[in-house]
């Protein structure tokens, strides 16, 4: 039923949105599409991969990875600690559920989990491509963790819920992997700082490169294969990180609703 | 830059606007918990969309490209040709932190709603007001 407060609301916000636009026909946002870009968007893109600079660049290839686990490495860090304390807050308001034993759920027809079992392979496979390419490539850790998500998903759905805790992937040994993660993300953070500390040396956290008066880089260069420094061991880490607090979610996400309302109505 | 970009930068901006009235009506107005949230996610890709938009650009004697250096290895022409066609980097970059907080907080309240429907077998706000 459609009260005067929904009448009002929708009212409101149709001129909030055609004032939004009578503004940018009056050249508002500037012209569009812009011509140029911000002095720092030039400095970063300049530095990306700089030989000529390299107390400054990343040796990286993409722009976007050598923001965020680089220049901006520290926000970074933080992001993955509120995404790790939200799936740890999720998880406090499953404390209690047990999942003792199958309710009979068999999952779909063996043509379904046929196909399904060779995804198994292919999927991890790109994702593991996405994750290593990161640094070259559009794509890197999180964007990796997101498309191993989808083998956890379809496992979930095709084979059932208690397909991957019956081989070993519990919401449990979810939690240590993605602590591993986010445990690689720290180490790797502060991997050239621990070094430095045996060797005598200046070494600042998040170091990359070598800084004027850091001497130490992680690995640029192998071989004539790219490695970025520290950015192919951070995407792998949070490739870990993101796939295993994506499963630990659906796991939740698909316990059977018995099992939690025993719990939540005994509370 | 020809007037099919200006005018499909123009539509793409309008389409953005009206992404966020709808958002907004969807926050303020409905009352089921759940279509809030998917308001609340409308929101924030709408946001996320413009910011990456910011960062944009057309440039006037090249074609747009994305931020990555297509080639090594990485001579000095390469390297002038990519920070005078590449697009801003920065915005992508908050972005991608914004969608994976955005994502936290979306599922932090997906289960804080189911837990809410298990309690009191309802999402409807109206209703939840007199628990």
């Amino acid at each position: 039923m459609v009260t005067k407060i929904d009448v009002f609301v929708a009212i409101s916000i149709a001129i909030f949105v055609l004032s939004l636009a009578y503004i940018t026909s009056l050249g508002g946002l500037g012209p569009l599409p812009p011509v140029d870009v911000r002095d720092i968007a030039y400095q970063y893109l300049n530095l990306t991969y700089n030989p000529w600079r390299r107390f400054l660049t990343s040796f990286a290839l993409e722009s976007v990875t050598a923001i965020i686990w680089d220049f901006r490495g520290l926000d970074t860090l933080y992001e993955t600690a509120v995404f790790y304390g939200a799936i740890i807050a999720s998880i406090a308001l499953y404390r209690g559920v047990k999942i003792t034993h199958s309710r009979g759920g068999t999952g779909l027809s063996p043509i379904a989990k046929t196909v399904t079992r060779l995804s198994f392979v292919l999927i991890p496979t790109v994702a593991a491509s996405v994750a290593l390419h990161g640094h070259l490539t559009p794509g890197g850790g999180f964007q990796a963790g997101s498309i191993a998500t989808v083998v956890i998903v379809l496992a979930i759905i095709v084979f059932s819920r208690y397909f991957l805790p019956g081989h070993g992937l519990s919401k449990e040994r979810a939690l240590l992997l993605r602590s591993i993660g986010l445990l690689g993300v720290g180490l790797t953070s502060i991997g050239l700082l621990l070094i430095s500390f045996l060797l005598g040396v200046n070494a600042y956290i998040f170091q990359n490169q070598a800084k004027l008066d850091a001497p130490l880089s992680y690995p640029s260069l192998v071989d004539d294969y790219t490695l970025g420094g520290s950015l192919l061991f951070f995407n792998l880490s949070e490739f870990i990180a993101v796939a295993f607090g994506f499963m630990i979610v659906f796991l939740l996400l698909s316990v059977s609703e018995e099992d939690v309302r025993e719990v939540v109505t005994r509370d | 830059m020809t007037n099919i970009a200006v005018l499909t930068a123009y539509v793409i901006v309008l389409s953005l606007y009206v992404n966020l009235g709808i958002a907004l009506y969807g926050i303020f107005a409905r009352p089921s918990l759940v279509k809030k949230l998917i308001a609340i996610t409308i929101l924030s890709d709408t946001a996320n969309a413009f910011a990456v938009l910011v960062g944009y650009r057309w440039p006037r004697n090249a074609l747009p490209k994305p931020p990555v250096i297509p080639e090594l290895p990485v001579t000095r022409r390469v390297l002038e040709e990519y920070t005078s066609s590449a697009v801003d980097p920065l915005p992508q970059a908050l972005v991608l932190t914004a969608i994976v907080i955005g994502l936290a907080i979306t599922l932090f309240i997906a289960f804080i709603i189911i837990q809410y429907y298990r309690l009191y077998g309802t999402v409807d706000v109206r209703k939840v007001r007199r628990i």
